[in-house]
């Protein structure tokens, strides 16, 4: 980044991870402190509702049957209403109703929370925002004037090394049991299985990103040719053997 | 709409061989490393004393007891200090989790140390630095990438190192 624009970046640990806030631009300090500060609880927010390893949580308890939907807050409904259309969407490849332990939204969360943080920074006058949640990312804007951000995306067998480098409009997913402790739940087979080593999904929002990336991650290339047909969304796939696969507009940075 | 049909763009060259030596899925076991793991708190510089009983580096102590509360740090809340969680077992083996901190802020999180079993993923995971938190590493291969995507660090291990070493830097 050799360009003379004023970065700033915020590390907030949070949801198990860390999330990566990048602000382009010359801001005010107060000014991006407060949002930071809003972003930073509304992360926060989300983790103290939806963690499933917090058993305090109000996620938890409506998992344990301790609690109606209706006794929860007002955004648990709301995230499983958007948990259903991403299933739709995904003809059921991405359904959080299938995982054993009661329903569990997370593909779908850590996206989705991602995607309402990044809404923090909106007012601010910045070039451009990105919000990286382990790899998960929503940005709006670019690094300067004009410009359009990249993003590379990493090779699911070293992830210090890029398979490819996209153009970043909007949201950007990868999905991939490399760096996971755990394989994805097919939920039409029931058993832990992932049918490709990686799969992205860019669009506008980092929430249905998310989902899809799960979704495509357990279906393969069935569920690349599910995404095509969806306006907005775009996908890449890479096989356990290296190749690659992706839908015709997915944005790659050609060098 | 409908588009053209789904091209095929290339193949990520030597990735079979590497992923075929995976493929036998490994048993997740959470429960930190007993020996070698007593979380190792540094301070620099410690320029600073407060009141209450300030522990210094060298105050580490080796203990079976992974509760961060075992270590102190001092009770300054500037200056740069770093911590490194406990080795817990991951995935492929095991690692810990380095976090440095100026004052309350998270600056850096990076592998403190990993190790995993004679699997030769190690040569390439030796030279971790968070590649979501360290995209530089990265952009240095690609110039002008602003952000990585798919370097999901999620995984229960590096939660466990990652937690207790931000414990012990009372974060």
């Amino acid at each position: 980044m050799s360009d003379v624009v004023t970065t700033t970046r915020r590390l907030i640990e949070v949801m198990g991870t860390v999330v990566t806030i990048d602000l382009f631009g010359e801001v005010d300090p107060a000014q991006t402190d407060a949002a930071l500060e809003r972003v930073e609880k509304s992360l926060h927010d989300v983790d103290r509702v939806f963690s499933t390893y917090k058993p305090t949580s109000a996620l938890s308890r409506l998992r344990r049957g301790e609690v109606a939907l209706g006794e929860t807050p007002p955004e648990v409904a709301d995230v499983l209403d958007l948990c259903q259309r991403a299933k739709t969407l995904s003809a059921g490849w991405f359904d959080p109703w299938s995982l054993p332990g009661g329903v569990d939204p997370t593909g779908f969360v850590k996206g989705w929370a991602a995607q309402r943080a990044l809404d923090e920074l909106r007012e601010l006058p910045l070039f451009g925002a990105i919000v990286n949640a382990a790899g998960d990312i929503a940005s709006f804007g670019g690094p300067a004037p004009g410009v359009v951000f990249r993003t590379g995306i990493v090779r699911p067998d070293d992830p210090q090394r890029l398979a490819a480098v996209v153009q970043l409009h909007g949201a950007l997913a990868t999905s991939g049991e490399t760096q996971r402790g755990a394989h994805l739940y097919n939920p039409f087979s029931h058993e832990y299985f992932t049918a490709v080593a990686s799969a992205s999904v860019a669009g506008p929002d980092l929430g249905v990103c998310d989902a899809l990336a799960t979704a495509l991650s357990v279906g393969g290339h069935d569920v690349l040719a599910l995404i095509d047909q969806l306006d907005g969304y775009d996908a890449m796939t890479i096989d356990a053997d290296g190749s690659m696969r992706a839908t015709p507009s997915f944005a790659f940075v050609r060098n | 709409m409908k588009r053209s049909p789904i091209v095929a763009v290339g193949t990520v060259v030597g990735l079979a061989s590497v992923l075929s030596f995976h493929s036998t899925p490994v048993k997740l076991n959470l429960s930190p490393v007993a020996s070698s793991s007593s979380p190792a708190t540094t301070t620099t510089p410690s320029t600073t004393t407060t009141a209450g009983s300030t522990t210094g580096p060298t105050s580490a102590t080796t203990t079976t007891s992974l509760a961060p509360t075992t270590t102190t740090t001092t009770a300054s809340v500037t200056g740069v200090h770093t911590a490194t969680g406990p080795l817990v077992n991951y995935y492929y083996g095991q690692l810990s989790v380095k976090v440095t901190a100026n004052g309350k802020k998270i600056t850096a999180v990076t592998i403190g140390s990993i190790s995993d079993g004679g699997n030769p993923r190690s040569v390439s995971i030796d030279q971790y630095a968070i590649p979501i938190l360290e995209p530089e590493v990265l952009a240095a291969q690609s110039s002008s990438i602003q952000s990585v995507s798919g370097a999901s660090y999620t995984s229960a291990g590096f939660q466990m190192s990652l937690q207790y070493a931000l414990k012990s830097l009372h974060i």
